[in-house]
């Protein structure tokens, strides 16, 4: 088998191996539907109405789409801050290492009763617990940026701006490239979950949790593949984005 | 001038002048203090007492005019940019202070130094040899009056580094650039310079200026000469000199 063959064969007994066993898994041990619903009825019910999940799939992407670009853009601005400060880096670091280790599930209720629930509550849930990931990938990455380099801007006077566009952020694209898919995890997680909190009926999470209350297996589990599917489209864009915009970083060449 | 580091002197009171046009190279072995006193030249560190002179300016406002083309150690390539962006990159940054018609063209200077062919690689995609030569473009592209260089060639290979400083000769000669350059290389000061003060380290000091009197255009038929042995020998004597006081 060619390496070529290999990478395209290769993901798929893994996926097709993992689906029968479940399946079995389901039929032997007789597993109660809402417990667990065997990949074919999950199927039958994707197929069944693939517009209803397409436009719900759709709605929780443009969450986290919104919601992590946001997140990224407060990243980039308070990272440079704290890339070129160090006193702005030791102030800001434990507030950021607090927003990640808070359970962000034990405080949304207030952030739906402050923002009084709808998209706003859920673009806030996604771009906040990304935010600190983001901004230490920041961080990390323009700090990494070649000091010889950095002297020999300073030696044409290259102004801060201009070292933050020419050097920093390139520098630290690898950085945010890889924080992107933590990042999107968490961000995926906090759109299904505040879409079922945030008092809407559009979105994966919002249907996943009115199928978990009516007991519906048939929709509560199609609705968790969605997601699955939904997390690996964007893990897939990410990895475009990067092959394009990282083609000359030795993580890209063979 | 002089400069310390805490308490650590790392250049005793020094004083040197670089007439326009000439070639003056910083000589001496590791922690002698030369790369210090480029750097003050070059405004990337402030004197501890003293000042400093460039073209009539301070190094700070000299750095704002774009007044001085810096080629660092390492090539300091942004693996990001293509060679003749790279080659770009300082006519990129502080726009308003470079040159409007410089004398010679990014493309053709890539031409020059035997690049043309490479103007759409990535640095990853060179040797050390060709990623230094870009960044000797980039410090000429500049047309800068006054050129700094710190030991760009260290990291090369010997056979590499004898190219290099001929091609670093060829490019000077004809634009009567101010140079100064840093080396440990006795036959790179020999073969480049107008001047070599001669420095030791402990504190870093200039211990003795030797001009070096052999006829221009250099070509690297020189290097086979009697006289230029001439000259590395009495270099080499001033170098152990320096070190025995």
């Amino acid at each position: 088998m060619t390496p070529a063959m290999r990478r395209l064969v290769a993901p798929v007994v893994g996926i097709v191996t993992f689906g029968v066993l479940w399946e079995l898994l389901v039929a032997v041990f007789d597993v109660r539907r809402f417990v667990l619903l065997p990949p074919s009825a999950i199927l039958t019910e994707l197929l069944d109405q693939p517009g209803f999940y397409w436009s719900n799939a759709l709605v929780t992407g443009r969450h986290m789409l919104v919601g992590l670009s946001v997140s990224l853009v407060f990243a980039i601005a308070v990272g440079s801050v704290m890339a070129a400060s160090r006193f702005v880096e030791e102030a800001t670091q434990p507030v950021l290492v607090l927003i990640l280790v808070t359970p962000w599930v034990a405080y949304i209720t207030s952030v739906v009763l402050w923002l009084d629930g709808g998209e706003p509550t859920i673009l806030f849930m996604v771009a906040f617990t990304s935010f600190p990931v983001f901004t230490f990938g920041v961080v990390g990455g323009m700090k990494s940026a070649d000091p010889a380099a950095r002297e020999l801007l300073a030696s044409v006077d290259a102004r801060p701006w201009e070292v933050l566009w020419r050097l920093r952020l390139p520098a630290a694209l690898p950085s945010i490239f890889t924080t992107a898919r933590f990042a999107m995890g968490l961000g995926l997680a906090a759109a299904y979950f505040a879409e079922g909190s945030a008092l809407t009926t559009d979105g994966l999470g919002a249907i996943g949790r009115r199928a978990a209350s009516f007991n519906d297996a048939e929709i509560l589990w199609t609705t968790i593949v969605s997601s699955a599917l939904l997390g690996i489209a964007g893990l897939a864009l990410i990895s475009l984005l990067e092959r394009y915009l990282l083609r000359w970083h030795a993580s890209q060449r063979a | 001038m002089s400069k310390s580091f805490g308490s650590l002197d790392a250049l005793a009171p020094v004083s040197l002048d670089v007439a326009e046009g000439e070639t003056v190279t910083l000589l001496g072995p590791s922690g002698c203090g030369k790369t210090t006193l480029l750097r003050l030249i070059a405004g990337l560190e402030t004197p501890t007492a003293g000042h400093i002179v460039v073209d009539g300016e301070t190094p700070q406002e000299a750095r704002r005019h774009k007044r001085i083309g810096f080629v660092p150690q390492a090539p300091a390539l942004l693996p990001w940019r293509t060679v003749e962006a790279n080659a770009r990159l300082l006519l990129d940054i502080n726009r308003k202070g470079s040159p409007s018609s410089p004398s010679t063209s990014v493309p053709e200077l890539l031409d020059e130094v035997g690049l043309g062919d490479f103007r759409d690689a990535y640095p990853h995609e060179l040797s050390g040899g060709m990623q230094q030569r870009v960044g000797l473009v980039r410090a000429f592209a500049l047309d800068a009056p006054i050129l700094l260089m710190d030991e760009p060639f260290a990291a090369l290979d010997e056979m590499t580094r004898t190219d290099m400083r001929h091609l670093l000769g060829r490019l000077c000669e004809p634009l009567g650039t101010t140079v100064v350059f840093v080396t440990h290389s006795i036959p790179e000061a020999t073969f480049l310079s107008d001047r070599v003060a001669v420095m030791s380290p402990r504190p870093g000091r200039i211990v003795q200026q030797v001009p070096i009197e052999l006829p221009h255009p250099r070509l690297p038929e020189l290097e086979d000469t009697e006289s230029f042995f001439h000259v590395t020998t009495s270099l080499r004597s001033a170098l152990s000199a320096g070190m025995d006081r």
